[in-house]
């Protein structure tokens, strides 16, 4: 910043000196004091006595002023040297590092890339490895789930089976009862009335075994 | 009537000395304007050294000029060869940019080149060199390359060689000092025309009411001449940049 300000003050300085310095080629006539070639020019017209002599002719454009040539010569000089030795290569520097930083941001931008492209086909592999190991979990628990359903079925289809048999067994021992119960009573009730109806009193024993056989005729024909 | 005086030549080129009048160390604003072109060249470079990742200011400007010599006349002239020619033809650049666009700069308004002092000498320099590269790279065997054109029936080389050294070795560094110089003055010379016919036509009389005309020219010749200024100098270091490539190449 101290070195621009510099620059920029030396610039307006010289800048300064030449507006204080400049004027048109035609203000040479209003000098009040005159130049040495001036006054040489005078003489050389007094000596003459006339005003065709040759400081009074303009120089000829097209040859070149020694004083010109010089100062360009040192002007250039000064402008290849400076370029040469800190301009160009300053700016060229300036320009490759940033080349350079840019190639080096590229780089990191492109191997982070490929380092997230391998996080993510990392972590895809691991989405799939978990899905397909849901997949075969889930499989498991339904294969065991049917497994265990099947068994549950089965063990209730049996106990049912059983349930089944063993109320048919006890219907049929039930009934068995009952019909033993009521062939007894039915023998009774039959003995009972044929008393009745001969008036005296059986051998129980032969009754029953009369009533027995002849209910057994019956179920056998039933 | 309408009288105008128009400056002779010498008025609108020639100027008196501020120091040494008359020496060889004369200092005179040609002289001053070499003094701002080498100034403003290393200012533009000071100022443009940042090394910012985004370039602004004058760092941009300084960027952008290196670019446009590097890519758009060494790189197009003469390919990565002639990478070792930058320093030089970017000086060519901006000093005869600088030493033109005071042209058209309020109070001082002359170009340095419209002198022949600057063209011819940088003219010499370039011929210097591009010869001198076209040694260093085929030895003596520059001397027929420069002016035995390949496919020329032999017949013909009496006619053609002479023609060929001629041309390269005696015109070339005339017209090279001739189109800068000759330009510049030209263009010096329509500006201080139309001016002296504005300021001619700015009095009491019935015919000021033209002198808005002779205005405009002044003021679109200026906006002609910062063009004139800029390609110039392009076309002055592009030649630089041909002629080396011609004299250094092994393609024939």
């Amino acid at each position: 910043m101290r070195r621009t300000r510099l620059l920029m003050a030396a610039a307006a300085l010289v800048l300064l000196g030449f507006l204080g310095f400049a004027r048109p080629a035609a203000a040479q006539e209003s000098k009040t004091k005159l130049s040495h070639p001036a006054e040489e020019c005078i003489k050389e017209i007094e000596a003459a006595n006339s005003i065709d002599v040759d400081c009074q002719k303009a120089p000829n454009p097209l040859l070149p002023q020694a004083n010109e040539i010089l100062w360009g010569v040192v002007g250039f000089g000064v402008v290849f040297g400076f370029l040469a030795w800190k301009g160009l290569p300053g700016i060229k520097a300036g320009m490759n590092a940033r080349t350079e930083r840019i190639q080096g941001d590229l780089d990191a931008a492109e191997a982070q890339r490929t380092e997230a492209g391998t996080v993510l086909a990392e972590y895809q592999a691991q989405l799939a490895e978990a899905r397909t190991e849901s997949a075969r979990i889930i499989e498991e628990a339904r294969q065991a789930a049917d497994e265990v359903r099947s068994t549950l079925q089965a063990k209730a289809e049996s106990d049912i089976a059983e349930l089944r048999a063993k109320a048919a067994a006890d219907i049929e021992a039930a009934k068995t009862q009952a019909v033993a119960d009521l062939r007894g009573e039915v023998a009774n009730l039959a003995i009972a009335a044929a008393e009745q109806v001969v008036g005296h009193s059986l051998d129980r024993d032969t009754n029953v075994a009369l009533v027995e056989s002849f209910i057994d005729s019956v179920g056998a024909t039933s | 009537m309408l009288a105008l005086e128009f400056p002779p030549l010498s008025h609108i080129v020639n100027w008196p000395g501020f120091a040494g009048d008359g020496t060889l160390w004369e200092i005179n604003k040609v002289v001053l304007i070499y003094a701002f072109a080498v100034l403003f060249t290393i200012l533009l470079f000071t100022l443009g050294n940042k090394k910012r990742l985004v370039p602004t200011g004058a760092q941009n400007l300084a960027e952008m000029a290196v670019e446009f010599v590097e890519d758009g006349i060494v790189m197009e002239t003469m390919g990565k060869e002639g990478i070792k020619y930058t320093p030089y033809l970017l000086s060519l650049f901006f000093f005869i940019f600088f030493t033109n666009i005071f042209e058209v700069i309020p109070v001082i308004q002359m170009p340095a080149s419209a002198r022949i002092a600057l063209p011819m000498f940088l003219a010499l320099l370039s011929y210097v060199i591009y010869h001198g590269a076209g040694f260093k790279s085929h030895g003596f065997g520059y001397i027929k390359h420069a002016l035995v054109p390949p496919g020329v029936p032999i017949a013909l080389l009496v006619l053609v060689i002479p023609i060929e050294f001629i041309s390269k070795f005696l015109v070339q560094p005339f017209s090279h000092t001739v189109r800068l110089f000759a330009n510049l003055l030209a263009g010096h010379i329509l500006l201080v025309t139309f001016a002296v016919l504005t300021s001619g036509l700015m009095v009491g009389k019935w015919y000021a009411i033209f002198s808005p005309l002779p205005l405009l020219g002044v003021i679109f010749f200026t906006a002609f001449e910062v063009l004139v200024s800029f390609l110039q100098a392009y076309v002055f270091t592009l030649l630089t940049g041909v002629y080396i490539n011609a004299a250094q190449s092994h393609e024939h």
